[in-house]
């Protein structure tokens, strides 16, 4: 799971009763976010400020694009266009996929997100829950996939920096960063609170997601720990007088490494009283979530049962 | 970029009172008063003599450089309608032909209500117009929105693709159209000679006026009051705002460009009141900045014991555009822990601010408060 930051305690929802967000994306232009439902066209604010500035119409179908830009597909002519920057809206006079039309089954839906990237020439589609296939814009055809195994459709593909783009599953919150260019693979796993819709922003390196309760959740790309592992020593083997080094592992909810979290260390009478000492009581987790101490035995040099203790603190 | 709310004419004209009402059920076609219409209109507590049925024309006319706002009403008297020219003052409002109106001297027949409608100022300081018993936009007589004799027009049903609108700016000197019928603005050019529909700007909600404002820009306001300046030579949009304060019983919304002061007046079109009096209002506004709301601070950044965190708020507009320049102060409440590293911050062009703050080492919680000071208009 990823850290929270914020929740807002404004509602962000429709102004009609029974409408719901069907899309949402960031919009760098304003640093905010748009979001589309049946009947409204909204901007969205990090702290649930919501402000309605029109109604949908034409059957577009928002997508993600290149560069954090909304895209808009036409059922009716299986076309894709650009949004203008000044308002988020369709800009017809512009193609993004002259050269292939992408057909019914290709195409964007509220439980099935997909992107469009017109500077390299690709689009993401998902066949499936668990993977997406890259085609070519030029020509339509398959020229790669991704296999994530997320479970679910991401109800939204967005664009997260060159090259690279966040799948965010409504229901059980997986996130998935995936590189779709150089090396198509899964970079990052994480997760978020089930929501309605949701959105990376591209700013400030961030997951927007308005709840099912319609309040805005705000998580940065760090995931918040939920297992500290027990001590171990390396090596296993302990000698007496010289240092040994000691690690404990911070990960999230799905095995994610937690980094940059202060872990505090701590001797424990284990029927001998406290025996040795460690070089460091406090230490901070390094990228793959280890923290690491070093454990000196008594002077004696005599053996004797020592416990070491690791813990977090959250808050 | 927003609108800047400069002043609120309310209510903008009035009706012809009666003076008196009658109890309910009302007057009879005969009665005692003679041959009473719309008998609803003076039964109690209501006692004016008119009521707006639609709202034929509204647009800036420069020659006079007034405001004209072309009304079809019910009334009581004979026939049970009339059709009257409210002029208004371009400098604040005022109403001009207040008594030629009230009494019934400014009537400009039913042919130019009925059949020309949404005139709007275009090339050359004349007024242009669709209109509704044919698929012509043509010049229009501002007086009586009739057809100018040996007027321009043209005809866009002879156009490919065919079309037929109901809102339109002219801008003859560039050869280019802009127009409506209600959900796109269709951009034509060379339009003398062989018309090409070159470009379409899908409108945010359904149209309610269109204006012309110069060889460049129009300016569109819908159904709902969001105003948005189109610049219909490339075309794209330039800018989205709102009416202050729209409200939930406003009827509809027009929009004209004073194209002298550079501004836009919005004619908003109200129910009437419980006696029956106009409500209906003017509103002037400035094309620059208006602040509406400033959002919550946001952290941007992990919020861990020792980090620098950031957090980002908005200064926006009513319709969430961002608004500068201005200066947010930010101030951290009592029993501070850590530090605001950032006292004040200047909004950037989507209204945004940002704060750093320097968190202690052991876990707390803080407030920030922030404060930015707008000018009143």
């Amino acid at each position: 799971m990823y850290e929270k930051l914020f929740e807002s305690t404004k509602l962000a929802q429709p102004i009609q009763s029974g409408d719901s967000w069907q899309h949402l994306c960031y919009v760098s232009t304003w640093d905010a976010f748009l979001a589309q439902s049946g009947g409204e066209w909204s901007r969205v604010f990090r702290d649930g400020a919501r402000v309605k500035f029109g109604k949908p119409s034409g059957s577009y179908a928002m997508l993600g694009r290149v560069k954090g830009f909304p895209a808009y597909w036409s059922q009716w002519t299986f076309k894709v266009h650009p949004a203008f920057e000044i308002n988020g809206l369709p800009n017809p006079n512009e193609v993004l996929n002259p050269n292939w039309n992408i057909g019914y089954s290709l195409g964007p839906s509220s439980s099935s997100g997909k992107f469009i990237d017109d500077v390299n020439q690709v689009y993401l589609h998902q066949p499936s829950a668990n993977r997406i296939d890259i085609y070519s814009l030029e020509d339509g055809r398959k020229v790669g996939e991704i296999v994530h195994n997320a479970g679910e459709y991401f109800a939204g593909i967005a664009w997260v920096q060159p090259g690279q783009v966040a799948g965010l599953c409504r229901t059980n919150g997986k996130v998935r960063i995936m590189d779709y260019l150089s090396s198509p693979r899964v970079l990052e796993i994480g997760r978020l609170d089930p929501f309605k819709v949701a959105a990376y922003d591209a700013a400030f390196h961030l997951f927007f997601a308005i709840g099912t309760d319609h309040k805005a959740r705000v998580y940065c790309r760090e995931a918040w720990p939920a297992v500290l592992s027990a001590p171990v020593f390396e090596p296993a083997s302990i000698r007496g007088l010289k240092g040994n080094l000691v690690k404990a592992r911070l990960t999230g909810q799905d095995g994610e490494p937690c980094p940059g979290w202060w872990v505090h260390w701590e001797l424990a009478d284990a029927g001998g009283g406290l025996r040795g000492c460690l070089d460091n009581y406090v230490t901070k987790t390094d990228e793959a979530g280890w923290a690491k101490s070093r454990y000196f035995g008594p002077d004696d040099n005599q053996p004797g049962p020592c416990k070491i203790k690791a813990r977090v603190e959250l808050s | 970029m927003g609108l800047w709310h400069l002043n609120t004419v309310a209510p903008c004209l009035e009706y012809i009172d009666q003076g008196s009402c009658v109890p309910p059920p009302g007057p009879a076609l005969w009665g005692p008063l003679g041959l009473t219409y719309n008998g609803e209109l003076i039964t109690c507590p209501k006692h004016y003599r008119q009521s707006t049925n639609w709202v034929a024309n509204f647009f800036y006319e420069p020659g006079n450089d007034r405001i004209i706002a072309h009304i079809v009403l019910n009334t009581t008297y004979w026939p049970g309608w009339d059709v009257q020219r409210y002029e208004f003052n371009a400098e604040d409002g005022a109403w001009s032909n207040r008594e030629e109106a009230l009494a019934r001297q400014a009537w400009i027949g039913i042919w130019g209500a009925a059949y020309t409608q949404k005139a709007t100022m275009g090339s050359f300081n004349k007024i242009y117009a669709c209109r509704n018993n044919e698929t012509k936009i043509r010049e229009v007589m501002w007086e009586y929105a009739e057809p100018a004799t040996n007027g321009w027009w043209v005809d866009p049903y002879t156009w490919n693709p065919k079309s037929i609108y109901g809102y339109a700016v002219v801008n003859r000197i560039d050869n280019l159209l802009a127009a409506a019928a209600n959900w796109t603005l269709d951009c034509w050019r060379t339009i003398g000679s062989t018309p090409e529909r070159f470009a379409q700007l899908r409108l945010p909600n359904v149209l309610n006026y269109l204006a012309y404002e110069s060889r460049n820009y129009c300016w569109v306001i819908t159904q709902d009051g969001v105003i948005c300046k189109a610049d219909y030579q490339i075309p794209r949009w330039e800018m989205m705002s709102t009416v202050q304060n729209p409200e939930a019983d406003a009827l509809k919304y027009f929009i004209t460009y004073d194209t002298k002061r550079k501004r836009v007046v919005v004619f908003r079109q109200r129910p009437d009141a419980a006696d029956g009096a106009c409500q209906h209002q003017l509103e002037f506004y400035y094309p620059m900045v208006a602040a509406g709301q400033l959002t919550q601070p946001v952290p941007v950044t992990s919020l861990k014991a020792g980090n620098r965190v950031i957090l980002a708020a908005h200064l926006i507009g009513d319709a969430g555009e961002g608004v500068t320049p201005y200066t947010v102060e930010g101030e951290m409440e009592e029993l501070v822990e850590g530090r605001l590293v950032t006292p004040f911050s200047g909004t950037e062009l989507n209204g945004r601010v940002c704060f750093q703050y320097q968190a202690p080492e052991e876990a707390c919680t803080e407030t920030l408060k922030l404060k930015v000071t707008v000018e009143e208009s």
